[in-house]
């Protein structure tokens, strides 16, 4: 059975890296007092770029094409939330709509109404020497594709700076008390941009990985909600960079346990198996419910 | 405390305009103007994308077929909500479409509450069994080539494991694994057979992870039915040597040439060109057509990349069962749960 274990552990880290990497770039984004529902669009559009890019310039320029692109479709966010003050509700949703509907568009346009299947090469498992080797947990841990290991890095580098540095510091005040911030010489708009650029890149990254280390090819859709997935992480990580790690990863556990029921052919309705990731994470939702704060200025269009 | 800017409410609703105009683009019509001004105009409406290289991609090969054999006007819509159903299948009745075809069983409830307002237009829903005056279902005997590709599962599986994986369990789909399962049995009795649900049918990293779950499992033969998401299905098969998987609808067997045993393909083009043939000559009687056993519409095409790895004997086997199921003459051996199978 520790075949099926060790199974078990990659799936998970597998499903949560490109939830975690979206996640994490969305707490930065809500943290400074925004929130991006248009994620979802972010993400597909990252995996449409990782194709292109892929395509003429090899995997190391989709996930920049990838990233790019995830840039690219938050900046436009960026104008109607930072600078028009339009609501971000809207504006997020107008963004993910936009998003499915440009990367449909734009692959048809690109590749013919008979797509691309399967041609994109997809990054290798890159082992690390001794964690590896760990017992059980090893080898699905750190025999990984190298956008893995981003997320892992990422989450520790983020709370050290978010909790370290004045940059962090900025961007907090900014999404608990702008005027504040502002009186205390924080340019509250360009903590604003940067948050938001920050979680474009990391949401095209999101989409990237789904692409260029797992399907190895792009389906319309085929973010399939990962972006408002990543959104509830953010809630159950407490707007913390180590809880949103974690919490990407519990997500990741518990589908991986759907993939594995299923396959162990109980018999029971798959719609039950399915509903598992979904029903942990709305028990562990109302389980922090009543400790947890968001950002004070969250979704708020009005300057203090 | 809240300074209400005086532009903001004029960009809400700017913005919600262009939330307004982005849905509209995601299910805009692509009117094809080929054949413009022909008054024998076709229309589909597909519930994924045609780039799936599957169910809808198939459907919009038999689309472009109509035109170019008819010289049809044609259009096609990709639909998401059942709101969208019935509002599409209005729209192109209000234009004086000669039929809609509808691509899937899901269609069914809105055509029949349409079909009534429009009766110059003939509703056609594929995979379904609701009929009318001027609505017709189109049904298609997937059961047959299942079981072969059962047959062909178990012949090829070393392990003695073999899994089933689709978008989620619809009638088709059921009765399809259903006869895959009973094929299966056919060759070798003691034979395991799991089958998953991704749950959608666009989610290729979910059905690439459900593949690798049965993977793990020791299944070495897999037959996908998840549209886009099968993808999924393929590239782990890819990423693990020694297992193989059977395609469904369209002819997968170029999707991964180096895995893909076979297809169970759905001629499409055929069946949609056979039904608007007769709507044009205006000979078709709305009805359940059911076009399986006894066609060519509905086989199991075997990838000749990967012919050496199927037992001659095998392969034999399924070409003979195959000339008498096109010939009529093959019938399924009565399954032990035969509810579903009865209805066709």
């Amino acid at each position: 059975m520790s075949g099926g274990w060790s199974a078990f552990v990659e799936a998970t880290v597998r499903t949560a890296t490109p939830l975690g990497l979206a996640a994490l770039g969305e707490l930065v984004v809500e943290r400074a007092g925004i929130i991006n529902i248009g994620l979802e669009g972010v993400i597909i559009a990252g995996s449409f770029g990782a194709l292109v890019g892929a395509t003429h310039a090899g995997i190391a320029g989709g996930y920049a094409a990838a990233t790019l692109c995830g840039v690219g479709v938050a900046f436009a966010f960026a104008i109607f939330a930072v600078w028009l003050r339009a609501d971000q509700i809207i504006t997020g949703t107008a963004v993910t709509l936009l998003g499915l509907g440009l990367a449909g568009t734009l692959y048809r346009a690109m590749y013919g109404a008979s797509g691309a299947a399967l041609t994109i090469p997809t990054s290798r498992a890159l082992a690390i020497p001794i964690l590896s080797r760990i017992p059980v947990v090893g080898a699905g841990l750190f025999d990984q594709p190298i956008v893995t290991y981003v997320f892992y890095l990422m989450t520790p580098c983020l709370w050290w700076w978010m909790y370290h540095t004045h940059a962090g510091l900025a961007t907090r005040a900014v999404g608990e008390s702008p005027s504040a911030a502002e009186a205390a010489g924080v340019r509250t708009n360009r903590v604003r941009l940067w948050s938001l650029l920050f979680g474009g890149a990391a949401g095209g990254l999101a989409g990237g990985t789904l692409v260029l280390a797992q399907a190895g090819t792009f389906a319309e859709g085929m973010s399939a909600g990962r972006g408002f997935i990543a959104i509830a992480i953010v809630v159950l990580g407490r707007w913390h960079p180590l809880g949103v790690g974690i919490a990407a990863l519990v997500f990741g556990a518990a589908s991986a346990l759907q993939y594995v029921l299923q396959a162990l052919g109980l018999n029971l309705p798959y719609q039950l198996f399915l509903a598992f990731p979904y029903l942990l994470t709305l028990v562990a939702l109302a389980g922090v419910a009543g400790r947890v704060r968001a950002p004070a200025w969250l979704a708020r269009v009005d300057e203090g | 405390m809240s300074r209400a800017r005086p532009f903001s409410t004029a960009l809400n609703i700017v913005a919600a305009l262009a939330l307004l105009a982005c849905g509209h683009d995601r299910a805009s019509q692509a009117i094809d103007s080929t054949h413009a001004g022909s008054s024998f105009k076709v229309a589909l409406l597909t519930p994924g994308p045609i780039s799936d290289q599957s169910w809808n991609a198939g459907a919009y090969q038999g689309l472009l077929r109509i035109r170019d054999s008819l010289g049809a006007q044609v259009s096609h819509i990709q639909t998401k909500t059942p709101a969208d159903f019935e509002e599409n299948f209005r729209q192109y009745g209000a234009q004086g479409y000669t039929l809609v075809i509808g691509h899937g069983s899901e269609f069914q409830d809105a055509a029949k509450r349409v079909a009534p307002e429009f009766p110059k237009t003939t509703y056609v829903t594929t995979s379904g069994a609701t009929t009318g005056p001027n609505l017709a279902g189109l049904s298609f005997g997937f059961a047959e080539p299942s079981y072969f590709a059962g047959m062909l599962a178990a012949s090829v599986s070393k392990t003695g494991k073999i899994g089933a994986i689709a978008g989620q369990e619809i009638p088709p789909v059921a009765e399809s694994f259903r006869a895959y399962a009973q094929g299966a049995r056919a060759v070798n009795p003691a034979i395991k057979i799991v089958t998953s649900y991704i749950g959608n049918w666009d989610d290729v990293s979910a059905g690439k992870e459900q593949a690798l779950a049965q993977i793990a499992q020791g299944v070495d033969v897999i037959f996908q039915n998840a549209d886009a998401a099968g993808l999924g299905v393929f590239q782990a098969a890819r990423e693990h040597a020694g297992t193989y998987v059977i395609g469904s609808n369209s002819n997968q067997n170029g999707v991964a040439p180096d895995v893909t045993l076979g297809s169970v393909v759905i001629d499409l083009p055929l069946a949609f060109l056979t039904v608007a043939k007769e709507v044009k000559d205006g000979t078709f009687k709305p009805g359940l057509v059911v076009l399986g056993s006894g066609t060519r519409v509905v086989t199991l095409v075997l990838n000749p990349t990967l012919a050496s790895k199927i037992p001659n004997t095998m392969r034999s086997r399924i070409d003979s069962l195959q000339a008498e199921m096109v010939a009529g003459k093959f019938q399924l051996p009565a399954a032990s749960d035969s509810s579903a199978h009865a209805k066709s």
